[in-house]
């Protein structure tokens, strides 16, 4: 049998898991940078006048608000000249880079290089939509009415939706989803396409 | 292909709102949750007597360290991607059904090693601990949805080429 199988992918996939991991862990900061500059950069554009400022500090993702702080009271603007803060392990969305790699680099696709330069990409795009949604339940707890009542803001069961699927679906969906869609063309493709098509006869 | 993409979006999207529901979460999900501690518990007990469970508490009695299994922990989201993955794919519904009852079982048994492995993780290193809770399970969980998903795939074409032969 010459088909690179899905029970073969997998194996090797669960294999290439400890690998992509180490390197993740390694380059941990650079594989996260452009996202979280990303989101940095949408976060301030929606919400003009909240976000002062963000910055990557190693792993951790630095959100400077415009919220300040007096008397254990939560002010908007901060009056002290002192800003609150929220910080943000990126790896909490960022390991979806080492899942993905794990399933891409134990298939057989052609151009996988190009292939997991797109990919990453993608990944960096869905990676600052999910830093966003962590962002923004953080802000809600530390600032709660004065944070969703600003313009722009979301509703709280918004944030809450978004919270819970940046940080328990989408690391871990998007790089299936991803790889599925890249699959297209080889011989493991050609082999779940026959099966899709048998198994829609079958319920036919 | 964006009919079945299509119809899986729009499911998980409404089964996982559906989920986040404060009647939903206090009526069906904390419940289970709990149920899910029991099970681990009584899984643990005949072979370490210190385990204790509470609600949704496991604790060992000797060193005090607990684990509190939250949502999120409980495979309902990795559930829910299976369940809308076999919805979307054309199939009878007696064959969807049967799917649903047995990846859902497939996935807590994979989700009941998880929390019994992160109860003695935590128990013996922390940072371990956090890696395993926070990336590497989570992984394992979703690999076993894709595995159980195309198992059925599989399952159902070896059906559709009986029929067909």
């Amino acid at each position: 049998m010459t088909e690179f199988g899905f029970r073969q992918q997998i194996i090797t996939s669960l294999a290439l898991i400890p690998v992509t991991f180490a390197l993740w862990y390694a380059a941990g900061a650079p594989l996260a940078a452009p996202a979280s500059w990303l989101a940095g950069q949408l976060m301030s554009s929606a919400l003009d006048g909240i976000i002062v400022g963000s910055q990557q500090q190693e792993t951790i993702w630095l959100i400077i608000s415009a919220f300040g702080e007096d008397n254990g009271k939560i002010i908007y603007p901060s009056q002290t000249g002192e800003n609150l803060a929220i910080e943000i392990d990126t790896r909490l969305v960022s390991y979806s880079v080492a899942f993905y790699a794990a399933l891409l680099w134990g298939s057989r696709v052609s151009e996988p290089l190009f292939k997991f330069t797109v990919g990453l990409a993608i990944l960096w795009l869905v990676m600052a939509l999910s830093l966003i949604g962590v962002a923004a339940k953080d802000l809600m707890l530390l600032a709660g009415s004065q944070f969703l009542e600003r313009p722009g803001v979301p509703s709280a069961d918004v944030i809450a939706l978004w919270y819970q699927f940046s940080v328990l679906l989408a690391p871990t969906l998007a790089p299936v989803m991803l790889w599925l869609w890249q699959l297209r063309g080889t011989p493991l493709w050609q082999l779940l396409s026959r099966q899709l098509e048998a198994a829609s006869r079958s319920s036919t | 292909m964006a009919r079945f993409l299509g119809i899986f979006a729009v499911t998980l999207l409404v089964l996982f709102t559906l989920e986040l529901l404060g009647p939903v979460q206090h009526g069906v999900i904390q419940p289970f949750t709990s149920g899910l501690a029991s099970v681990s518990s009584a899984l643990i007990l005949p072979f370490d007597d210190g385990v204790v469970s509470s609600g949704r508490i496991l604790r060992d009695a000797a060193s005090g360290f607990a684990v509190s299994i939250e949502s999120g922990c409980n495979g309902v989201e990795a559930a829910i991607v299976l369940i809308a993955g076999i919805l979307a794919f054309p199939a009878r519904w007696q064959y969807k059904a049967s799917a649903i009852f047995l990846g859902f079982l497939a996935i807590q048994v994979m989700n009941i090693a998880r929390i019994i492995s992160l109860f003695y993780l935590g128990q013996w290193n922390n940072t371990i601990f956090e890696w395993t809770h926070l990336y590497f399970w989570p992984v394992l969980i979703m690999l076993d949805v894709l595995v159980v998903f195309a198992i059925y795939l599989r399952w159902l074409a070896a059906r559709g080429e009986a029929a067909s032969d």
